[in-house]
């Protein structure tokens, strides 16, 4: 993936570019606002993560500044500011997703391959398929290898926002946020009992399991190699 | 105040402003009356003239020139004063009787000068005036000219008599314009004077002084109510943020010093690569533990810096006490707990989801977290007195009742809770979020456990009544989420089934 960088701590700049190269991307830095607009404008980037507070341009302005100018790339936007206003501030200037520093790479990485594999909004099939796996969103039904599943509500939540990810990691954070819309890491272990409750029902008759723990990064649905 | 800065004021030009209009309107008054008078008098005079001209002139045609003559003589002999002036000349110009000389005969109206007579020979000061008389000139049918014309003295005297108490009029009235106007503005600046001494005492550091009131309820009184309750929340963002740097510097000092003993320490005993990588991550974890505890003091500080208040929405708590019931009913289960929710009757309050939502969850996780396994842990919405309560009880070892108000202090933690992890901002938070939406929360004891109440105010209206499961908000039911049993223990109003359940229970080991 070619992935724009905007950031102005260098230290963090390059701890995040190092970290993305390894995994094979290729990624432009920018250490200040007005170059960064520059190549958002000029190129065509898969991701752009931007830092907030930038000198000269903020970061906010870029991203209104080039979605103004119709570049349609997912944007993070990285900030060390978390409250919630800030959050609905940075999406409501078109950012995509908005990760509040410091943060593991782990959590980075996840969410820059959520944006990049974010399906357009229009396409939104209403049957998701994984493997033998089955979800039919309009009739709300979930089925393995022809058997029916039934889930619970936000179990169902769960499963839809991991099969629309599916063969991507996604942190206990992502799903907190988009599953249950919690904005504050609670202090009991939530994910993971929803998530083994959901294996029980998805996995355990099953041979091969679909669900799968990615160690210090976080969960993925994929279909057996 | 010296008379200088008083006359630089606004007050001061809003009176001068005041008085000059009101000053202007009543010459305009006092004048239209001056002229409808003057013009009054003036047509009396001409009334009174034209009325002697036409006797005469009936006496004329009647019977004849000699008559007239007669009667022209008779009056200028019995009149007293000379405020009559008559005058009967022939055909030619020659004086016949009066007491006007002879001039040319003008017919119609006319204003003519008398020469006054004599200052020895004038009786009265009507005479000596002599001045301006008006006339009404005709001809007679002979030929002959009559003129009657009555003095304007008394017309100009009245006029005089009327401008000079016009003038007055005016006078006295701009004169108290300017003085009432001195004074009400006077006591206006007082009260501003008082405002401005206030202000400059705030700045000086009094951060404590007030604006003072009259308990009039005037305007004045409630700018002064305005202000106080500007500085009261003033006061309250510097304390809590004084509080919040207070927190920093007590708190994260202890566990910051506690990850750098732990790197010195390894730094000179553990040798082997695996023994750093135990260290590294103990570290992480440690620095992720104190940032997240300066995370929820900011956020504590946010909230109760009040600005959320703006971004508040309709919220259905019902929705968010099902939503969050749900979410923990298996974390409950997990640690050997039966977790239940009933809604009685939703309700509907101006607020932050996300916020509540915390603190609901703050609040149910604190009742996890603290009770041995086998508590029953209960989350409801009800009404009390009209108003909608959230109700979290447990049968737990509850709180003993003189630690109750300082539970909610920051860093705070029982002593029976030292051992179970926490950061003590929990319940800091749930209190933040209670006072943001105008609640009360009350700690009570459940016998045995602890029961929370967050009561929130009368403002709250009733959800619409008919609400049917599919439409309970963001409970949609679909197939198949019908794991979850109504409960036996708690009457369900049948028309709510959806908003009412016991959840998923499992390991219930207390008896």
């Amino acid at each position: 993936m070619k992935i724009l960088l905007i950031e102005d701590d260098a230290d963090t700049s390059r701890f995040v570019a190092n970290g993305l190269r390894e995994r094979g991307h290729v990624v432009d830095q920018s250490e200040d606002g007005r170059d960064g607009l520059f190549l958002a404008s000029e190129t065509g980037y898969d991701v752009m993560v931007i830092d907030r507070m930038l000198p000269r341009v903020d970061g906010l302005a870029i991203v209104k500044t080039v979605r103004a100018a119709g570049v349609k790339a997912p944007v993070l936007i990285l900030t060390t500011l978390g409250g919630v206003n800030d959050r609905v501030e940075g999406l409501e200037a078109g950012a995509d997703d908005y990760l509040v520093k410091p943060f593991a790479f782990a959590e980075l990485l996840a969410r820059v391959n959520a944006l990049a594999r974010r399906p357009p909004i229009t396409g939104e099939e209403s049957v998701l398929r994984v493997g033998d796996l089955e979800m039919d969103r309009l009739k709300r039904t979930v089925t393995r290898a022809g058997r029916r599943i039934e889930l619970q509500q936000q179990e169902f939540k769960l499963l839809e926002y991991l099969m629309r990810n599916a063969g991507q990691v996604v942190t206990r954070t992502m799903l907190l946020e988009n599953v249950w819309e919690f904005h504050f890491d609670p202090r009991t272990s939530v994910v993971e009992t929803h998530i083994s409750r959901l294996r029980a029902k998805v996995d355990r008759d099953f041979e091969r399991e679909l669900i799968h723990t990615v160690r210090g990064s976080g969960y993925c649905l994929s279909e057996p190699a | 105040m010296s008379p200088r800065s008083f006359l630089g004021t606004a007050s001061f030009r809003l009176v001068a402003w005041y008085a000059a209009v009101f000053g202007a309107s009543v010459a305009v008054l006092l004048l239209s009356v001056y002229w409808i008078t003057l013009a009054a008098i003036e047509q009396q005079l001409k009334d009174s003239v034209e009325r002697e001209s036409r006797l005469l002139v009936e006496i004329y045609t009647t019977r004849g020139l000699e008559s007239v003559l007669r009667g022209v003589q008779r009056r200028v002999s019995d009149l007293r004063s000379p405020r009559r002036f008559l005058l009967l000349q022939d055909p030619s110009g020659k004086v016949l009787a009066g007491n006007l000389d002879a001039r040319t005969p003008d017919v119609g109206w006319s204003t003519i000068e008398v020469p006054a007579p004599p200052a020895d020979q004038a009786s009265r000061a009507e005479e000596a005036a002599g001045s301006a008389v008006i006339a009404l000139g005709r001809r007679l049918p002979g030929g002959e000219y009559l003129l009657v014309g009555e003095n304007l003295y008394r017309a100009e005297k009245a006029e005089d008599a009327i401008a000079l108490a016009f003038g007055w009029g005016i006078l006295t009235t701009v004169l108290l314009a300017l003085g009432g106007g001195a004074l009400i503005a006077v006591g206006f600046l007082k009260r501003i004077e008082e405002i401005n001494r206030t202000s400059r005492s705030i700045m000086d550091g009094n951060l404590s002084n007030r604006v003072p009131m009259r308990g009039s309820g005037d305007e004045m009184d409630q700018l002064a109510v305005n202000l106080n309750a500007m500085l009261d929340r003033i006061q309250a963002l510097m304390e809590s943020l004084k509080r919040v740097s207070d927190d920093i510097a007590h708190d994260l000092r202890t566990p910051l010093s506690r990850l750098r003993q732990r790197l010195e320490v390894s730094r000179a005993r553990v040798a082997t690569p695996e023994g750093y990588a135990v260290v590294m991550d103990q570290s992480i974890a440690e620095v992720d533990a104190i940032l997240e505890t300066f995370q929820a003091l900011l956020r504590i500080a946010q909230i109760e810096a009040g600005t959320r208040r703006a971004a508040f929405s309709e919220v259905d708590l019902g929705g968010i006490v099902s939503a969050v019931a749900e979410t923990f009913a298996p974390v409950a289960e997990d640690s050997g707990h039966r977790l239940r929710a009933s809604i009685e009757r939703t309700a509907t309050i101006q607020g932050d989801r996300g916020l509540l939502t915390q603190m609901a969850a703050n609040l149910l996780e604190n009742s996890i977290r603290h009770c041995a396994p086998g508590a029953v842990i209960a989350i409801a919405l009800t009404r009390e007195a009209g108003q909608p309560v959230v109700r979290i009880t447990d049968s737990g070892s509850g709180i003993p009742q003189e630690e109750r108000e300082k539970v909610f202090r920051r860093f705070y933690r029982l002593e029976t809770s030292r051992t179970t992890p926490g950061n003590g901002l929990g319940l800091a938070l749930v209190k933040a979020v209670a006072d943001l939406h105008g609640a009360s929360i009350d700690l009570g004891d459940n016998h045995p456990g602890l029961r929370v109440s967050v009561r929130f105010s009368g403002t709250a209206e009733d959800a619409p009544q008919a609400i049917q499961p599919e439409a309970v908000p963001g409970r949609p039911a679909f197939g198949g989420d019908r794991a979850v049993a109504s409960s036996p223990s708690v009457g369900v109003p049948a028309r709510q089934p959806a908003a009412m359940q016991n959840l998923p229970r499992a390991s219930f080991r207390q008896d």
